[in-house]
């Protein structure tokens, strides 16, 4: 934070609810919760996106070992297995219990023993399709010169069936579903993390008796709308600092082939933050307003954590079809929207009147909400003491 | 400043439920008054300075300064001191006081210097940057005191403002509140401590049930009660004062005794029917203490 915007307004008088945003950014910016919290999310973001980029990078080969006869068939196996894209190794083994051994430790894949006509696969546990295709391919050829068949006939006869794909899939695609949902739990972590902030920061006004004093002075409507700028503001900063982070190593890393930390994809993910902050933000300030004591916190915002953890569910149940009507539908309400839809946008190329829609829906909850929450925060912030009842706070 | 001005509570009543807190209240306190506000607890002391700062709707009545209804904008310029004391505990004293001060309308840089101003008064301007957490009780409450004079306040609403203070800050914040009184400012606190309300106060109402039941200077008050006085006749027979009409024993204390006389008796017939009795070696006027005219006047609202 630079002197002049600390310093804003030296000779000024300021409208109070900069005010009270100014204050809560000041605060916030200088506890240890958020410059730990800061350095703690930077850095595993960094280390994932470094980790995604090593293991994108490696594919381990198939291990196979040839005994006896079938070491004949190493050649047409390696060709046959690269045809298929299946990257291998192979090696001659001398001795079949060996072989066996080496199997069940693990340190070999797949031991051929028999003859090159009549080959048999060991493997402990599984054999990647693949390397058994080229394997019979391999011996049907051994047994097809075996019969008299010319090298070049063989060869012509062996040819694998040509494939067109009308759709080929992206080679990235698993990278970039895990990518999606990093950025989904991000989402739901800071979401989470400042719409408790907001409450605690109501509750502590409560608590501490200043309530009284501030709302002597201003109303009560300016006072939280001051608190949930402030204490946004400051998410806003920290995502930036994160988000911002994750560029630079996806840049230099390389992986910038994942379209899920992307430039679009990373400010999407702070859109959504901002309106997912609005709208649970409102809503734990106002439940948040109902109590008095810190202990009472987490039972006042028990019944709007639920919704936030749903939508956490929903991300998985969602993610493996983002276009499925699951999916599209949870994407749209509103309190799903900002990670689901986020998540989408990540994952896939999501239409354009869904995220119009999901973003309508949300931002007239959010003025909707605004009401509502004033309305209680206004008569509940005064009562301390016992626990007032949500629609006593309403009524007034 | 006008000296005129004037901040009028008028037939402010306020329940809660079944529970009548305030009823029908009314009282002024002028510009330049130190009002101190007395009763029993849950009296209604609270809930009146609620109400004159605008964070309780009384259901009716009107608060009235300068002749006009007390708006938003007047209330900003209320200096407060609740009676649940608070202030952000994890906040540095000099940076929270200058944040009220801009709440209630000052500049950044005005806020500031005021802030550091109000801190070395106190005697804590070496705290400036604790957070107020890390200071005692008392210190904490001065700061509160503070809170309520940083920007220079038109009215001052204090509910106990001496509760929990050492003899030294008392006469500390004795001082403030007359000189605050002396440049124009209307204060109003309330107090258990009778004794301190005689010694500082203009002006005392009592206050119970939510009726001002008494209002005026202590010595208005005075003259309302009833005249005592202490008589010694050592060698008089215990029911030496029989025949005087209108006299009451209150006390006896060996061979003194404390009397009450009804209003318009005659102290000398009292002494009269003592010197018939033999030598009088003591008679002595006693003037009521805020504390028995307050006691005397809950009774008589009681009876």
């Amino acid at each position: 934070m630079n002197a002049r915007f600390l310093n804003l307004g030296g000779t000024r008088r300021l409208p109070a609810i900069v005010l009270v945003a100014r204050r809560e950014v000041r605060m916030r910016l200088r506890s240890r919760v958020f410059v730990g919290g800061t350095i703690v999310m930077t850095v595993l973001v960094v280390v994932g996106i470094v980790a995604a980029s090593l293991l994108a990078g490696r594919t381990t080969p198939v291990r196979v070992g040839f005994s006896g006869g079938s070491q004949a068939l190493e050649r047409s196996f390696t060709a046959s297995a690269a045809a298929l894209g299946e990257n291998v190794t192979v090696s001659d083994i001398a001795d079949v219990d060996a072989g066996r051994a080496q199997v069940t430790a693990g340190t070999l894949d797949v031991l051929v023993i028999g003859s090159a006509t009549a080959p048999t696969a060991v493997a402990k546990d599984a054999i990647p399709s693949n390397v058994e295709s080229a394997l019979s391919l391999a011996a049907e050829a051994a047994r097809l010169s075996d019969a008299g068949l010319s090298p070049a006939a063989v060869t012509s006869a062996m040819t694998l069936v040509p494939v067109q794909l009308l759709q080929p899939p992206n080679p990235k695609d698993n990278e970039n579903l895990f990518a999606s949902l990093a950025l989904g739990i991000l989402l739901w972590i800071a979401l989470g993390q400042y719409g408790n902030m907001v409450a605690q920061g109501v509750v502590e006004e409560k608590a501490t008796r200043i309530m009284e004093i501030l709302l002597a002075t201003i109303p009560p409507s300016r006072l939280l709308a001051g608190k949930v700028i402030g204490i946004g503001l400051v998410g806003l900063l920290q995502l930036t600092i994160v988000g911002a982070a994750a560029l630079v190593a996806v840049h230099v890393t390389n992986v910038a082939a994942i379209p899920a930390l992307g430039v679009a994809s990373i400010l999407g993910d702070i859109f959504w933050f901002l309106l997912g902050f609005l709208f649970y933000a409102t809503a734990y300030a106002a439940v948040a307003s109902l109590v008095s004591r810190q202990e009472e916190v987490q039972g006042a915002v028990a019944p709007i954590s639920i919704f936030q953890i749903a939508g956490y569910l929903l991300m998985y149940a969602a993610l493996p079809n983002p276009s499925g009507p699951l999916a599209t539908v949870c994407s749209l309400l509103p309190p799903f929207a900002p990670i689901l839809m986020a998540v989408r946008m990540a994952d896939s190329d999501v239409p354009f009147w869904q995220v119009g829609l999901a973003v309508a829906l949300i931002v007239a909850s959010i003025v909707g909400l605004t009401w509502l929450a004033g309305r209680i925060y206004a008569n509940a912030a005064m009562r301390l003491g016992a626990r007032v009842r949500f629609m006593e706070a309403f009524r007034g | 400043m006008s000296t005129e001005r004037s901040l009028e509570i008028r037939g402010i009543s306020k329940r809660y439920g079944e529970t009548v807190a305030v009823q029908d209240l009314s009282f002024d306190v002028h510009a330049g008054e130190l009002f101190g506000f007395v009763g029993r607890n849950g009296a209604g002391k609270t809930t009146t300075m609620r109400i004159v700062l605008g964070v309780l709707a009384p259901d009716a009545g009107e608060v009235r300064w300068d002749g006009r209804p007390l708006d938003l904008a007047a209330r900003r310029r209320i200096g407060y001191m609740p009676e649940e004391r608070g202030l952000y505990p994890k906040m540095r004293l000099a940076e929270q006081l200058a944040y009220l001060g801009e709440l209630h309308g000052m500049a950044g840089s005005e806020a500031r210097v005021s802030a550091l101003r109000w801190l070395d008064r106190f005697g804590l301007k070496d705290r400036a940057n604790d957070d107020l957490q890390a200071l005692s009780l008392g210190n904490q409450q001065r700061v509160q005191l503070a809170a309520a004079l940083v920007f220079g306040p038109d009215i001052l609403v204090l509910d106990e403002p001496f509760a929990g203070l050492d003899p030294v800050a008392v006469d500390v914040m004795a001082d403030v509140l007359r000189e605050r009184a002396d440049v124009g400012v209307p204060v109003i606190f309330s107090s258990h401590e009778l004794e301190l309300v005689e010694r500082v106060c203009d002006r005392v109402g009592i206050i119970d049930r939510g009726r001002m039941v008494a209002c005026g200077t202590v010595d208005e008050l005075r003259a309302g009660g009833q005249e005592r006085r202490w008589i010694d006749v050592p060698g008089a027979p215990d029911d030496w004062e029989a025949g005087v009409p209108g006299v009451r024993l209150v006390q006896a204390d060996g061979t003194r005794r404390l009397f009450e006389l009804d209003p318009g008796v005659d102290d000398q017939a009292l002494l009269q029917a003592a010197l018939n009795t033999g030598p009088v070696r003591e008679f002595e006027r006693v003037e009521p203490t805020l504390g028995e005219i307050f006691r005397t006047v809950i009774e008589e609202e009681a009876a």
